[in-house]
């Protein structure tokens, strides 16, 4: 074998400086029962910055998305392996307080997940499950948690009503509040903006990118302009695996691996 | 970093959610529930075997084939009230199903829309009036009118020695076998019909648009797509028509004459297992009587048993119904 | 060769005979209910006048059921039938919310949720004269006394797996991800069945309540020998206790006019209430399943 120079690797991944690293994942497989979804993901994240995770549908990006969070741990036959070290504590140990880990790793999802009750409720919801407030401090809680995620102005005269009757872009913003409202270290989004118009997703948009001052941020999107706009950091999934990571500027122009270049320059996905 | 050190593994960790610890009693208050049904049911069973114990440890295997009932003698069998029992749920389907088939059809596709909310609606409404209403209804308006209108005629016009005659014989006061089958009929019959018209509707437009599309009449997409495509669910609803008609306690016992042994002919007087439970029970005379009651109980829980399994085994395979 | 070929007159006459046969049925059916309804309406609107029709007649609601030929109502059989159906409601909502929330959040592919869901549904269909037979061998006999309780657990036992039933169908209907939502706040799953998942089921899991309540309000042969009656105005559910569907049944089979007409002006009363209460429910619930 005559291996060559310049022959691209099958996969590359960027390390970033231990003293950024927020959250570091080594040797990570997946199953979902029998089904094997990721394969070996090694990477770290780091603090105060946006990562983006991309790849086509299926790719494992959501998967890994739901293992920062142990959000699977909710259903018997789905399980990984491997470590997650969060502040260099591993996450994924049987002892550990999944109650305890999620209130320090928030989480948005794909749909608009309002709950069921008043716009301040929503946001209240997480506080109430951890702290002990007066009446007066849970309102300012709820206050800085709204303008935080850019929905105050819009909800401050409605603040009793259902949290059902907002828009889509306002329902999402109202779920980016209520994760923020329990002040976590970590803020998982997946697909945030996939259900919202145009409009909308530039206002989340802006929101994102105002939280990165004091969130680590990790962002699952389809949509490469949203992952390029957003981000520091891109992580490219293929097939379970995380083939390239990287700056993400250095990612969308110059990728290194061959997958990631067919990928973002439109040859599949 | 110790474990003992963590803020994640801590259970009492500073930022965990006050009542985590509650998780485990809340699920096992759920579970408790859920056996508390189940041991509801087998509680049933159970008391209706020792209940029954007497009868069967007296009368054996005869319990079943004797169709004598003579409280007077304490000599009980079950073979009238169960073949009354069958013989009526039975007819009633017979009745009901090509009734209830034809209602559904018609309001799934011959229904001007206009009506078609309006009479589903009532047709689904009717399916829960309480079925002493129909009991009440069948005694005083449908007992006399069917006596005087088509008892009457048939008996007086029956030829004397033949199968036909000795069908048609009875009293002719409106109640007895056929008059019960025909209550419960108009029974089951909304509940039917309700439940298959739910049924046609499961079918996606899409596919009796694309028989429609090659140019099958009604009848042909009726009997062709739309009846194969919901074959098992139509079974399984028929299935509960016949264990609600099996069951039925008061729409029957009104009308049905209540008299022990094999009914011999249409238009005698006969009763059901649930009929004679309903009618004797509170007044039995002696362990004997009571055990018997309830030994035909146990009976007609078997058969329902059987007939409501199979029915939700077949409609558990087509929709969650 | 025309554009359009002509129906064979097989099927012409095939579709004919089938689309007649519908309307018949349609018609018969429609017609046997209307009957059904008119006699009801008809003979048991008598009851809420005075004989001679000169004005409304309230004595239904406020005398007990007299001795024949006398004045009377039927307030004694209302009152226990609420206090029944009362108490019914309560233990089987308690039941059976917990064990369709059981079905639907922790054992939705359990091997014993199987089980449970299997036997929770012919305990649904299970004739009901059973269910008056099984409380009477469990309550009635060994505390040698009929009473309104006994009635009352009957009627729970009815109602209970009504609930658990729609229960069950409307939280799985929940999306998965208002539940990954709270729990993603590390709420704790009790709190996130209780604060988010019944409140956002909250309409469907009032149907279903009030669809039991409908089917309990109505049934007689379970009250026949554990509620028994009674002749008197009695709160003391301790003993035999006076219902509708019971006095019903017994002045319907009665030789004596007035008691006929308390018994249909009492049927018209249980047919009502079953009507109203089921629109109701049927108003609340969101219909789901249809587009």
């Amino acid at each position: 074998m005559n291996a060559q120079v310049d022959t691209p690797p099958e996969t590359a991944v960027l390390e970033i400086p231990p003293e950024t690293v927020k959250l570091s994942i080594r040797d990570l497989d997946f199953f979902y029962g029998g089904k094997q979804a990721l394969f070996g993901v090694n990477v770290s994240f780091a603090a105060n910055a946006v990562t983006a995770l991309i790849g086509p549908s299926g790719c494992g990006k959501s998967t890994l998305l739901r293992t920062l969070n142990r959000m699977y741990s909710l259903y018997p036959g789905q399980k990984a392996t491997g470590q997650v070290l969060l502040d260099g504590e591993d996450i994924l140990g049987s002892r550990v307080n999944v109650a305890a880990l999620r209130a320090r790793i928030g989480m948005v999802f794909q749909k608009p997940t309002p709950f069921p009750m008043s716009i301040f409720d929503n946001v209240a919801y997480g506080v109430r499950l951890y702290e002990k407030m007066s009446k007066p401090d849970l309102a300012n809680r709820v206050e800085e948690s709204l303008r935080r995620a850019a929905l105050w102005d819009e909800v401050k005269d409605k603040l009793k009503d259902s949290g059902l009757s907002l828009s889509g872009g306002q329902q999402q913003r109202l779920c980016v509040a209520r994760g923020i409202a329990v002040k976590p270290e970590i803020l998982l989004l997946d697909e945030p903006a996939s259900a919202l118009d145009p409009i909308s997703t530039a206002r989340l948009e802006e929101t994102i990118a105002a939280l990165k001052t004091e969130y680590t941020v990790v962002i699952v999107t389809h949509n490469m302009g949203q992952a390029a706009r957003l981000s520091d950091h891109t992580g490219f999934m293929y097939l379970g695996q995380l083939v390239e990571f990287g700056e993400t500027e250095q990612l969308f122009t110059n990728p290194v691996t061959t997958r990631a270049r067919d990928y973002i320059t439109g040859r599949f996905g | 970093m110790t474990a003992d050190a963590s803020v994640l593994i801590a259970a009492d960790a500073p930022r965990s959610a006050r009542g985590t610890g509650l998780d485990r009693a809340f699920e096992i208050l759920c579970f408790t529930a859920a056996t508390f049904l189940l041991a509801a049911l087998g509680g049933l069973i159970v008391s209706l075997m020792i209940g029954g114990w007497p009868a069967f440890a007296h009368f054996g295997i005869g319990f079943f084939f004797s169709a004598e009932w003579d409280p007077v003698k304490e000599i009980y069998g079950a073979a009238g009230a169960v073949t009354g029992t069958l013989v009526t749920a039975t007819l009633a389907l017979i009745f009901a199903l090509p009734l209830a088939l034809g209602v559904a059809i018609f309001l799934v596709e011959l229904c001007p829309s206009r009506l078609r909310r309006p009479i589903g609606t009532a047709v689904e409404l009717l399916a829960g009036i309480p079925s002493i209403v129909y009991g009440m209804w069948g005694l005083f308006v449908f007992a006399p009118w069917f006596s005087k209108h088509v008892q009457m005629p048939i008996m007086m016009s029956a030829e004397p020695g033949t199968l036909w005659e000795t069908l048609t014989t009875g009293v002719p006061n409106g109640s007895g076998i056929l008059s019960a089958s025909l209550i419960l009929a108009v029974m089951i019959l909304p509940f039917m019909a309700a439940t298959l018209r739910e049924l046609f509707l499961t079918i996606p437009p899409q596919v009796r648009e694309s028989a429609y599309g090659l140019g099958s009449t009604t009848f042909e997409v009726i009997d062709k797509v739309s009846l194969p495509y919901i074959r098992t669910g139509a079974i399984g609803a028929v299935m509960l028509g016949l264990g609600r008609a099996l069951g039925e306690t008061m729409a029957v016992t009104f009308i049905i004459g209540n008299s022990h042994g094999f009914p011999t002919s249409m238009f005698a007087s006969g009763s059901t297992i649930a009929s004679t439970i309903a009618n004797e029970f509170a007044e039995a005379t002696g362990v004997l009587h009571t055990s018997s009651l309830i030994a035909l109980g146990l009976v007609l829980f078997v058969i329902t048993f059987i007939v409501l399994a199979l029915a939700r085994v077949l409609i558990g395979k087509q929709a969650n119904l | 060769m025309t554009a359009f070929a002509p129906q064979r007159l097989s099927r012409t006459i095939a579709e004919g005979a089938f689309l007649a046969f519908c309307w018949v049925a349609a018609a018969v059916a429609l017609l046997a209910l209307t009957a059904i309804m008119w006699s009801l309406v008809s003979q048991g609107i008598g009851g809420f006048f005075k004989p001679d029709g000169s004005g409304l007649d309230l004595n239904i609601f406020t005398m007990s059921t007299p001795a024949p030929g006398s004045e009377g109502g039927l307030l004694n059989a209302i009152m226990g039938s609420l206090m029944m159906c009362a108490a019914a409601m309560l233990g089987a909502v308690f039941v059976g919310v917990l064990a369709g929330t059981w079905l639907s959040e922790f054992a939705r592919d359990s091997r014993y949720g199987k089980i449970v869901r299997f036997l929770n549904d012919v305990l649904l269909s299970a004739p009901s004269i059973l269910v008056g037979l099984f409380v009477y061998e469990i309550l009635v006999a060994p505390l040698k006394g009929f009473s309104g309780f006994a009635g009352a657990v009957a009627l729970g036992l009815i109602a209970a797996p009504v609930i658990t039933r729609t229960t069950e169908d409307v939280l799985r209907l929940q999306p998965t991800a208002l539940r990954e939502a709270s729990v993603a706040l590390g709420a704790p799953v009790w709190r996130t069945i209780l604060a988010v998942i019944w409140k956002s089921a909250q309409g469907g899991m009032l149907t279903g309540a009030l669809l039991a309540f409908a089917r309990i309000s109505g049934e007689t042969a379970p009250l026949l020998f554990t509620a028994l009656n009674n002749q008197f105005l009695s709160l003391d559910m301790t003993k035999p206790t006076a219902n509708l569907p019971v006095v019903i049944f017994n002045f319907a089979l009665s030789a004596y006019d007035d008691w006929r007409r308390l018994a249909w002006a009492g049927a018209l009363l249980i047919a009502a209430t079953v009507l109203t209460v089921t629109i109701i429910a049927r108003l609340l619930a969101q219909e789901p399943r249809r587009s």
